[in-house]
């Protein structure tokens, strides 16, 4: 008996210093505000020109490995004179560079998984390191091999993971500011987007909107600082050109912005179903090919095949993109089947593990849908309009919008993309529209649907994500007493004395919980008991009404007794994550 | 940049006292008299040695056929043929820095050096017409080229596939940058052609760079498409009040190369040290209307010796030109020949 309470108060001492580590993080006593503030920006220097050189870097090597390998069309067409070159090409390299792919996640990746934003936001929300750096290397390295070899997957993802691995590199000083960890990240993931996008306004509105998912100055700044630097880097040093330059006079009709508003709601439902296949079809593969290894190898040999007769699905699209901006590039019957063929080979991209995000497929996807409404509304409706452009742009972001629940920056890179006030105001219609029904309807991104499966759901805002994260197994009270049917009523009385609590938990031979006793009521069921996996939060909810010291938590399994967890040390544990919520989200330096 | 070009010239001057001849493969005509004045003499009064031009075709047939027996030590190139015999091994491999200065290097534009190949100067392929025409509204953007509602007339557009294909995706709202990869693609192609067709019936086609000019100056059509040298020869020359519109201009690099069995190497790379300094450069400028390849040269350029006309608008990639530019992709241009004239041949047959 007594071995056993020993044991237990060791387990509970290891738990309780595990959770002390995890909900403060490692941090050093604050240093002096000047050291700070030092610190941060030179952080955010820092980090904005790693993720920015890391971002042109994976940009250019995809580019490179696209011409070499006659994914870019560009490359392609100077082969033309082998027609059998080009089909065995568009046949073998998905194939084979899924194949690389599944290879590489499975014998030097310790997660054995690609990475992405989704990481990014656990690490930041919860304190916690990024998936090893090894991981990280490595998924970025396939989403180059998956990007390069015509995967139809995106690069903004991979690229948000290399930034955020630039910033999580500096968790490890012991730097003194608080909460520089997420901090160090979000620049990261800011720069990385300010560079991609040739848009230093959407990286830091993105890494606010989607990763830190708070507005506090402490962090602020230096992701601002970072965002900026990333701009120059991409921009004065290496003099990358707006991506998506349209020329675009103006909307020539008022009952346009209803059209913006309709096309909006349609996107929606299109993005929700494309969510729903993105997450179907990873479980669905995984049964279909039991060898992990082989399934990117598999959705590569589909993108090949569908590339054979649609050679517009093959990789990032950029001239599709275009195309979609042109009237009567596309047919309507084209469109549809290009739409189609594209949801598809995404969600079977992504499903079957190849390295690479959704963002780029969906704005595709989006214009597409865009381009195809246009076609109805100005041919068979009839309606005059003001241009194909707007209402492609318009549904672009609308869809990206629905798919990383990022309405805010959606808006600001059509802006920076463009450059265009005109198309920025009506594609703002769009996106919020979309946005609406999409997060009513399925959630608020991918992202958090994803965490969600994983038991982070953010969907009841950050502090109910971080309560929900914590078990209560973690607050264990060392101090519980403890019987067996055998004991008798006086030792009990005593030890419960000697310890100043009211209540004993009483255990048969086994280590299951029979019952709690008090002095003078006698022994009776339990009223209220935790699990292994109860959720602070869930055990706060549970808590309403009930009368007592503590409440015995066992094991789901068997129903063995593991401890109890006593009600003041939850309201305390409960008291300091929001009191630490609430210093993150207003803290100034 | 002065220390090597100092250092060019010793070799030069150190060479023996018998002037040794170079012998330069280029163009002829109005184009190797500009050179005559601009580069080779001043270089033979520099450093004693006489330069003797040779006209060639600019093919890389004529490299390996001629430039061995004719003993050729400079050669005059267009960059996509250049890049063409450098892959074979006929061109000599080049420092660039070391013949200019790695200060130099930054300068040029738009093209840097390449491996065998160093950027002389532009020219453009651009849109011109007759002010006669348009007494009122005139013409100012390539979309106008194919707007034959608001600009009627005739259009001299070259018999082939050669820039006007580009000009097509420009006037459907392409940006420069995207305009060969989407010429990539079948479906680009496609709204190329459908572009061209817009204007199928007020085409008159050329086969001799000359005749776009000619054509706009005898009234036969309004509107034309050529190099930009040519209309302004044609000004100049005659009371014809031809116009050059410079959006959409396709820019094309000429460059310096030494063939690989060249005879005297250190004097020709002394002759490339010379001729790529700006004020060599502008001095060609100033003689005819191609751009220099060097930035810091458009600082010197003046009037024309002759006609006292001020030369640096009259330059394809003068930095005062608004507008778009494309910058013609060599190796593109190169590999896809075949599968350009063939679709534009096909295109063509589909007349009625």
């Amino acid at each position: 008996m007594q071995g056993i309470i020993l044991r237990l108060r060791l387990v509970r001492r290891a738990l309780n210093a595990e959770y002390v580590r995890m909900s403060v993080g490692h941090h050093s006593p604050p240093a002096r505000p000047v050291i700070r503030m030092v610190i941060l920006t030179a952080t955010a220097l820092c980090v904005g020109a790693a993720a920015s050189f890391a971002a042109i870097a994976f940009v250019e090597l995809v580019s490179m490995l696209n011409s070499a390998l006659l994914v870019a069309p560009r490359a392609r067409v100077q082969w033309e004179a082998l027609p059998w070159l080009i089909t065995l090409a568009t046949l073998l390299v998905p194939t084979l560079g899924g194949l690389c792919v599944g290879l590489l996640h499975r014998h030097l990746s310790p997660e054995r998984r690609p990475l992405g934003p989704p990481d990014v936001i656990r690490a930041v929300q919860f304190h916690r390191p990024l998936p090893d750096t090894r991981s990280g290397l490595v998924s970025s390295l396939t989403a180059v091999v998956s990007l390069g070899t015509g995967a139809s997957v995106g690069q903004y993802g991979p690229m948000v993971y290399l930034g955020a691995l630039c910033g999580g590199a500096v968790r490890n000083l012991r730097a003194g500011v608080p909460n520089l960890d997420g901090i160090a990240i979000s620049c990261g993931v800011a720069a990385a987007i300010a560079t991609a996008f040739n848009a230093p306004i959407a990286g830091l509105v993105f890494a606010h909107e989607v990763v830190l998912r708070h507005y506090a100055t402490q962090a602020f700044a230096p992701v601002t600082v970072a965002s900026v630097t990333g701009y120059v880097i991409a921009n004065v040093v290496f003099e990358r050109p707006a991506l998506f330059l349209v020329d675009f006079a103006g909307v020539a009709h008022g009952y346009e912005f209803a059209l913006f508003a309709l096309l909006g709601l349609l996107v929606s439902l299109a993005a929700i179903g494309f969510m729903r296949l993105v997450l179907a079809c990873g479980p669905w593969i995984a049964r279909l090919i039991s060898h992990p290894a082989l399934r990117p190898g598999a959705a590569g040999l589909a993108v090949g095949l569908t590339a054979l007769a649609l050679p517009d699905v093959l990789g990032i699209g950029t001239e599709t993109l275009r195309f979609a901006t042109i009237e009567g590039a596309f047919g309507q019957g084209e469109l549809v089947v290009l739409i189609l063929a594209k949801i598809l080979l995404t969600a079977l991209c992504v499903g079957a593990g190849f390295s690479g995000g959704v963002f780029s497929p969906a704005l595709l996807i989006g214009s597409l849908i865009g381009a195809l409404f246009w076609v109805l509304v100005s041919g068979a409706g009839g309606i005059p309009t003001s241009g194909v452009a707007v209402y492609a742009i318009g549904a672009m972001m609308a869809f990206a919008s629905a798919v990383i629940g990022a309405p805010l920056t959606c808006i600001l890179i059509v802006f920076e993309l463009t450059r265009n006030y005109d198309i920025t105001i009506a594609a703002m219609v769009a996106v919020v529209f979309s946005n609406l029904v999409s997060h009513r309807l399925f959630g608020r991104s991918l992202f958090d649907i994803q965490l969600a499966r994983r038991g982070m759901d953010f969907s009841r805002g950050r502090d109910r994500a971080h309560l929900a994260a914590l078990p209560v197994r973690d607050l264990l009270s060392a101090e519980a007493v403890t019987m067996t049917p055998e004991n008798t009523p006086e030792e009990i009385a005593r030890h419960l004395t000697e310890r100043g609590w009211r209540q004993a938990f009483v255990l048969d031979a086994g280590g299951k919980l029979v019952g709690v006793y008090s002095p003078g009521e006698g022994q009776h069921p339990a009223t209220l008991t935790f699990e292994d996996d109860t959720s602070l939060a869930d055990a706060m909810e549970r808590m309403r009404g009930f009368v007592g010291d503590a409440v015995p938590v066992v094991a789901r399994k068997d129903g063995r007794y593991l401890g109890a967890v006593s009600e003041a040390d939850m309201v305390s544990a409960w008291l300091d994550h929001v009191a630490r919520i609430r210093e993150e989200e207003n803290a100034a330096l | 940049m002065l220390r090597s070009s100092l250092a060019g010239l010793c070799i030069a001057l150190c060479a023996p006292a018998s002037a040794q001849d170079l012998t330069v493969a280029t163009w002829g005509g109005a184009y190797e008299a500009a050179q005559r004045q601009a580069v080779f003499a001043p270089f033979s009064e520099a450093t004693g040695h006489t330069v003797e031009a040779v006209e060639y075709d600019g093919t890389v047939v004529a490299l390996r056929d001629r430039a061995e027996a004719e003993g050729w030590d400079v050669i005059d190139m267009l960059a996509d043929q250049a890049r063409v015999a450098c892959a074979e091994g006929l061109l000599l491999r080049l420092d660039a820095e070391a013949l200019t200065g790695s200060a130099a290097l930054a300068d040029f534009t738009p093209h840097a050096p390449t491996r065998c190949a160093i950027p002389q100067n532009v020219y453009a392929r651009v849109m011109a017409y007759d002010e006669r025409a348009f007494p009122g509204i005139k013409p100012t953007r390539i979309e106008d080229f194919f707007d034959t509602a608001r600009f009627p007339g005739k259009r001299a557009v070259q018999h082939g596939p050669d820039g006007i294909l580009e000009w097509a995706l420009l006037a459907e709202g392409v940006p420069p940058e995207q305009v060969y990869g989407l010429l990539s693609t079948d479906r680009g192609l496609r709204l190329a052609f459908r572009k061209l067709e817009t204007i199928r019936d007020d085409i008159l086609w050329w086969d001799d760079p000359a005749q776009p000019a000619q054509m706009l100056a005898e009234g036969r059509a309004v509107m034309a498409a050529g190099f930009n040298g040519r209309f302004f020869d044609v000004a100049k020359r005659g009371a014809v009040p031809v116009d050059i519109v410079w959006d959409g201009r396709i820019i094309g690099t000429e460059v310096w190369a030494i063939p690989a069995d060249a005879g005297s190497v250190l004097l020709a790379r002394s002759f490339l040290t010379h001729a790529l300094q700006p004020a060599t450069m502008a001095r060609f400028s100033e003689r005819i209307p191609y751009g220099p390849a060097r930035a810091s040269a458009f600082e010197r350029i003046g009037l024309n010796p002759e006609t006292g006309v001020p030369m640096r608008v009259h330059l394809p990639n003068a930095p005062q030109h608004g507008g778009r530019a494309l910058v013609r992709d060599a190796a593109w241009y190169a590999n896809t020949r075949d599968l350009r004239q063939r679709r534009f041949r096909s295109w063509l047959d589909r007349a009625e």
